[in-house]
Order: structure tokens, then C-alpha cells, then sequence
């Protein structure tokens, strides 16, 4: 891990991405495009654990150098900084359907590092961030187009 | 695998157990013209278009 100021690091995200039982079809596209991130220095990536739940409920995780042929992402694993934790996993977890298998990706946005930085010396500070789910813009243009569609 | 030992009795950072969101497929897809849908989702994002009331 590169040493990075607090003062300058980036919002740190995390999604799980899970590929149901039979579902999954890796044709090295999604290592592609995360490279890419990476190389234009929009993202860093942090950490990547690869969780399997059987159908019992149990998991195992599996670090990404254990993958045989990492391609692409071998230059991203050779940077990654071990952030979470055995104790994560389980909390991760949970959002799995049993028989899934799922990749869980850690990583700063380096692209919101210099905002953030300045909003911090101008005085700021955050008090709320999140994400809006596709579904409640859809939710809340269908309320716009139904409450104009009314008033006809 | 075990994960690496360095992940073993380090305090996490997720701190519980996440709970699964609606997947974004699924929710695109319903009713007749999902291209449509999609489409109107982009344009509510587009820059420019303003559609605040308060």
C-alpha cells in the first residue's frame, strides 16, 4: 500500500457482487474495465476478497492471489492493502444467497480525493453521503409522469 | 483457502451484517419496453435537465 495522507485520501467504497450458482460467465471483461479504472487513476484499489456461501450458510473466503491465473489483475493484487478483516467477511456475507459465489471490492476514489481535500481546508465537513438506488429514480419519475398524467 | 493471517483479530470495518439490495437488473426490466425505461432513467440524469419543485 502506498503511503497516502489522511488529509488526501479519497471516499472509500465497497460493493459485493454476486454471481448466483451457474449464473456466472467470466470472460475477463470485468477484470478489463477495473484495470482501466485503475490506470486512469480514477480508482485505487484497496482490497478484494472472493466469498462462496454453501448452501448451509457457511462461507469461505478466498484471497485473490489464490486464484491461479490472476491475467490483468495481477498488478492489482500486488498493491492491494489488506483492509478487512476474518470478522468482515461474515458481515459481507450475509447480503449472499446460499450457493453463491461473490466478489467483494474495496476502493478510494481517487477522482473525489482533491474535493474533498479542498472542502476540508475551506472548513467543510461531511455530514451525510450515500448512493440513490436506480430504482428510486424510476420510482420517482413514474410519480412525476403519473401525477402530470392525472392532471390532464 | 484461510484468508491471509493478517486479517485474523483485527477489528472490521463493515461493523455489520450488510443487507442485500434490490438488484438493479431486475428492477429495469419489468413491463413492456425496458429499453424505454432505461432510457427515461438516463434522461432524468442527463445535465441540464431540471426537474427539482420545492
Amino acid at each position: 500500500m502506498t503511503d497516502t495522507s489522511l488529509d488526501l485520501l479519497g471516499p472509500v467504497d465497497y460493493i459485493v457482487v454476486e454471481f448466483p450458482a451457474g449464473a456466472s460467465n467470466f470472460t475477463g471483461e470485468m477484470a478489463t474495465e477495473l484495470v482501466g479504472l485503475v490506470d486512469s487513476g480514477t480508482i485505487r484499489v484497496i482490497d478484494v476478497l472472493i466469498l462462496t456461501k454453501a448452501e448451509d450458510g457457511s462461507v469461505e473466503a478466498m484471497e485473490l492471489s489464490d486464484i491461479p491465473d490472476l491475467g490483468p489483475l495481477q498488478q492489482i493484487e500486488a498493491e492491494l492493502a489488506e483492509l478487512l478483516a476474518a470478522d468482515d467477511v461474515a458481515d459481507l456475507a450475509a447480503a449472499m444467497d446460499p450457493g453463491s459465489t461473490a466478489g467483494v471490492l474495496i476502493w478510494e476514489n481517487l477522482w473525489a480525493a482533491p474535493f474533498a481535500s479542498a472542502a476540508r481546508r475551506s472548513g467543510g465537513q461531511l455530514v451525510a453521503d450515500g448512493r440513490i438506488p436506480i430504482q428510486s429514480i424510476i420510482a420517482s419519475i413514474e410519480a412525476d409522469e403519473n401525477a402530470t398524467s392525472g392532471g390532464d | 483457502m484461510p484468508l491471509r493471517p493478517a486479517r485474523a483479530g483485527r477489528v472490521g470495518v463493515i461493523g455489520h451484517p450488510v443487507a442485500k439490495t434490490a438488484v438493479v437488473a431486475k428492477a429495469v426490466t419489468p413491463g413492456p419496453s425496458p429499453v424505454a425505461k432505461t432510457a427515461v432513467v438516463a434522461a432524468a440524469v442527463t445535465p441540464g435537465r431540471r426537474r427539482r419543485r420545492i
